[in-house]
């Protein structure tokens, strides 16, 4: 279309060609398989459905369309495959690396796991290949056809059948044209010439379009950068995933309460879990004369007292019950213990509350092989499994432990082996929340079975026994 | 499109060629020539006033589908705890409902694709009617899946976009991707399929369209086709390269989708009978819906000339191929429990059939196995009637074929873990509403699209009826 506001003479329609009439499919075939017989070359058939035997009579030549679909095709498979690899087989540090994924032992290049989706963009990339490729290959979409202004052609939707002799072909001359095509059989024949006249688009309009589209754009991209950029200040996202919850934090105010605090004292006539251990030689290993019962069992005996009815005491929380509400310095409190402690204050007996018996001896060496085997070994040397394995891996971070029988452990009095398992010592973690106090003595007794086993000689066998090992030997 | 559906001994123009009416009926019945087929369909969409019919359909309809937004937008508010799901039954009427959707929009491809393939001609007057409603069903089936994933707005997490704050990609080895790839695959391809087959009609509604606004939009949606032979050529060919990609995609999609189930290690779910019976029983549950569809529309929109007693009579027996193939995996089912040995697949198929929710069971028996078979007969076939009903029972069973298998999940290894599962009022109001979305969206395709493929009725009755009213048949003859 060209701009008719600058001219005010409508310029002389440009020629496109013959458009003829038939009256039914059987007619379109039969006379374009004349006018291409007489030499015709630009010529096309227009009908309302799918005529079969027109492309022949037209002499056209075939679609390259499949070719466009295989390769789309292909495309699809190979994308499909490697995306697949890509971002389930191949890990490392650089951008956008994939993530190799374990997944129920299936290798990183599981490839038949791989094959459903691989098929499926296959089809999927053929398919727009097919679709696009035939909107492509026909021009579309072309919205305005000159074709479209003529009010017979109209019909060529619902029944019309046309056949249009192009002005451009070589053997193009109006009136000998007409007239063979009223020969071969045309109900009507007119000419169609290219549409000059019509609405121009506004200056302009395609910046403005662009400036629209621009502007539409920056939202989402600011939305984008700052959802994947750092930044010391509040986030914007669209969802604000788990950055800001709804709670109170510790030493927080709260307008919920009337105290205004946002940690809360608590209920009255109950007791915190783990007070009451007034029992320091049972639940701590230390002599209750020791200098440090109040750094372990004080605040414990003070939380103990507190009968509800007054103000909440100030409580001091002790070192070893700090490893109980803070999970993080468990290790540090684990090792500052031993440090401060002196050997002294460790109990050499068992707890008097504690009844000594072969029962809890069998326990004892139950839980030993439950909870110490794993790595200390089922006789204590220091190769459980965890350990052989961790060794044979090489694995630079594992502290091997140290035998149960070295003179360092076996000179230890009770209560800081049991202090060991309550609280753990290097890479050991501590175990009084998996362990009751009751097993953990009885761990400390069978191991004093196991220490004597591996340092024993023969004459600390019964007579009987060691007359049967003689008659062995 | 039927490039291929010349008949062997076919002459342009020669009378000789028409086949004998008594020994194979045309497929388009009365006087009807191009013009008069294409007043039929455009009529329907033309119509400045639908049917009274019409609009308290929509309204219902749309109402429920309606009720189902809220009930999204209550969900997505409060959490899935709104639905029945617990620990055991930890999908419920989410993944029934899912399976169910895709199942019905298995027929409409099956339609256009495999019998275009096999050259079933009968498939021009019902093929654009079954891919719309393919399309409404895959619609309806996606809704499911993605609200429940519980917070939706992570509903991106399903496709592999790069995330530069993760650092995670899907996990291509879960059968639960392969279905986000199945189904978006399946959902795109069948509009690619059912768009692309309506161009031509939506040319037609074009140069009908008298109003300027109707006019521009089927213009639009046209995108400029005017019929020439290189369009056809081209059409064609694309025609029958989607009906060839569509049709190892329609049998995978329901395979994939019952990958979920066979994939897991739950007893009565871990089978390799999973994939063709749920094809099966896709393409059964699909033709149940065309015909519910179908034969109220043909009755109303006056189209018994276009689809004929006789695509009825085949679409019967669709169902009765499908239905017994279903029955018969039912059977294997149970056979292969007993002759497997497994105690908990025993248990889990007598739990089925004998257990708490056996009316479940039976009700999919009866409505899935017993009534099809009626279709043997062939007062039965000819009756809309009896035909309707059955094909009501037809989605009745095949909906409770999904709910028996999710079931399972009531009684697995632990007894400890049983469970029973209760529907609470919004799963009930979530499939009553996708039912109202589904037909609001039909609803909408019969007012405003061409709802038969006209140009393929046209090229059926030129070349494949031999139709003497034809005008150039007409010409011919005299």
């Amino acid at each position: 279309m060209t701009d008719t506001a600058t001219t005010d003479v409508t310029p002389q329609p440009k020629r496109l060609g013959l458009l003829a009439q038939f009256a039914g499919p059987d007619e379109l075939i039969a006379a374009a398989e004349k006018v291409t017989d007489a030499g015709y070359q630009k010529v096309e058939a227009y009908s309302p459905f799918a005529v079969i035997g027109i492309d022949e009579a037209l002499k056209a030549k075939k679609t390259q369309l499949p070719w466009l679909v295989f390769c789309m095709g292909l495309t699809g498979c190979l994308v499909g495959i490697t995306m697949q690899c890509y971002m389930n087989g191949v890990e490392g540090s650089w951008w956008l690396s994939g993530y190799d994924y374990l997944i129920s032992g299936k290798p990183s290049f599981s490839i038949p796991a791989f094959i459903p989706v691989t098929f499926e963009l296959t089809i999927l990339l053929s398919a727009f290949g097919a679709f696009f490729g035939m909107l492509a290959f026909n021009q579309l979409p072309k919205l305005f056809n000159p074709l479209l202004r003529s009010d017979r052609f109209a019909e060529v939707t619902t029944d019309g059948f046309f056949l249009l002799v192009d002005a451009k072909d070589g053997k193009y001359a109006e009136a000998e044209t007409e007239a063979f095509l009223t020969s071969v059989g045309a109900t009507a024949v007119e000419t169609v010439d290219e549409v000059v006249t019509g609405y121009a688009l506004p200056a302009g309009i395609h910046l403005v379009g662009a400036s629209v589209a621009t502007a539409a754009l920056l939202v989402p991209l600011y939305l984008w950068m700052t959802s994947s950029t750092t930044t010391s200040l509040p986030r914007i996202t669209l969802f604000k995933d788990m950055e800001n919850q709804a709670k109170y934090k510790a030493q927080r105010p709260s307008t919920l309460f009337a105290d205004g605090r946002a940690a809360r004292p608590p209920i009255d006539g109950t007791v915190a879990r783990g007070s009451g251990k007034d029992d320091v030689e049972l639940y701590y290993g230390v002599k209750p004369e020791s200098n440090l019962v109040g750094a372990f069992g004080g605040g414990d005996l003070q939380f103990a007292s507190f009968n509800g009815d007054g103000p909440v005491k100030a409580t001091l929380v002790a070192e070893g019950d700090e490893a109980d509400s803070a999970a993080e310095p468990a290790e540090a409190a684990a090792d500052a213990a031993p440090a401060e402690m002196e050997e002294k204050d460790w109990v050499t007996e068992f707890p008097k509350s504690l009844k000594i018996s072969s029962q809890l001896m069998d326990r004892g060496q139950q839980r030993f092989n439950i909870h110490c085997a794993a790595c200390h070994g089922l006789t204590g040397a220091g190769d459980g499994l965890v350990t052989q394995r961790a060794l044979g891996l090489q694995q630079g971070t594992w502290v091997q432990p140290t035998s149960l029988h070295a003179e360092a452990v076996v000179t230890q009095p009770v209560g800081r082996i049991f202090n060991t398992i309550t609280n753990g010592i290097r890479k050991m973690p501590g175990y009084k929340e998996h362990i009751t106090p009751e097993d953990r003595w009885a761990i400390v007794l069978y191991l004093q079975a196991l220490q004597r086993s591996q340092n024993a000689s023969a004459d600390d066998l019964p007579a009987d026994k060691r007359r049967e090992l003689s008659t062995l030997k | 499109m039927a490039t291929a559906d010349i008949p062997a001994g076919y002459v342009p123009g020669k009378l000789g060629s028409v086949p004998e009416p008594w020994i194979d009926p045309p497929w388009i019945e009365g006087d009807n020539d191009f013009r008069s087929v294409t007043d039929k369909v455009c009529r329907i969409a033309e119509n400045p006033r639908p049917p009274v019919a019409w609009f308290i359909g929509f309204v219902f309809a749309a109402s429920l589908a309606g009720m189902l937004g809220a009930m999204i937008g209550y969900l997505i508010i409060t959490g899935v705890g709104v639905w029945g799901n617990q620990n055991s039954v930890s999908w419920g009427f989410p993944i029934v409902n899912f399976v169910f959707w895709v199942g019905i929009g298995h027929a409409g491809t099956l339609i256009s694709a495999i019998l275009f393939l096999f050259r079933q001609h009968w498939r021009t007057s019902i093929n654009r009617f079954a891919e719309a409603m393919t399309i409404f069903a895959v619609v309806c089936a996606g809704t499911f899946p993605g609200i429940h994933i519980g917070r939706v707005w992570f509903a991106y997490y399903l496709f592999p976009i790069p995330d530069t704050r993760l650092y995670m990609w899907p996990q291509f080895r879960s059968p639960l991707l392969w279905d986000v790839f199945a189904v978006g695959t399946y959902a795109t391809v069948s509009l690619l399929f059912w768009y692309m087959g309506m161009i031509p009609d939506l040319a037609t509604l074009r140069d009908r369209a008298r109003h300027p606004i109707r006019r521009m939009a089927y213009g639009i949606l046209s995108v400029g086709w005017i019929g020439s032979a290189t369009q056809w050529r081209i059409y064609e060919k694309a025609y029958a390269l989607l009906a060839a990609l569509a049709t190892p995609l329609v049998l995978s999609v329901h395979t994939i989708v019952s990958f979920d189930f066979a994939v897991s290690q739950l007893p009565g779910w871990h089978t390799t009978i999973f994939p063709p019976y749920f094809v099966a029983g896709a393409v059964f549950s699909g033709f149940g819906m065309v015909l519910t569809l179908m034969i109220p529309a043909r009755e109303w929109f006056g189209l018994k000339d276009i689809v004929t007693m006789r695509h009825i009579d085949c679409m019967c027996k669709i169902i009765i191929a499908t239905g017994s193939m279903v029955g018969f995996a039912y059977l294997t089912e149970f056979f292969i429990a007993w002759y497997g040995g497994n105690p908990y697949e025993q248990f889990a198929f007598i739990n089925r059939a004998f257990g708490p929710t056996w009316w479940a069971y039976w009700t999919m028996v009866t409505c899935n196995v017993i009534s099809p078979q009626l279709f043997w007969f062939g007062f039965v076939r000819r009756n809309p009637m009896l035909i309707f009903i059955i094909s009501i029972f037809v989605n009745i069973g095949m909906w409770f074929e999904r709910y028996v298998i999710i079931l399972s999940l009531e009684r697995t290894f632990i007894p400890g873990s049983w469970q029973s599962f209760v529907p609470t009022w919004i799963d009930l109001g979530m499939l009553v509403g996708s039912f109202g979305l589904f037909f609001t969206l039909f609803l909408l395709f019969c007012r405003f699209l061409p709802i038969v493929a006209m140009s393929e009725v046209k090229q059926v009755m030129a070349h494949v009826d031999g139709n003497p009213h034809l005008p150039g048949k007409a010409a011919a003859a005299h």
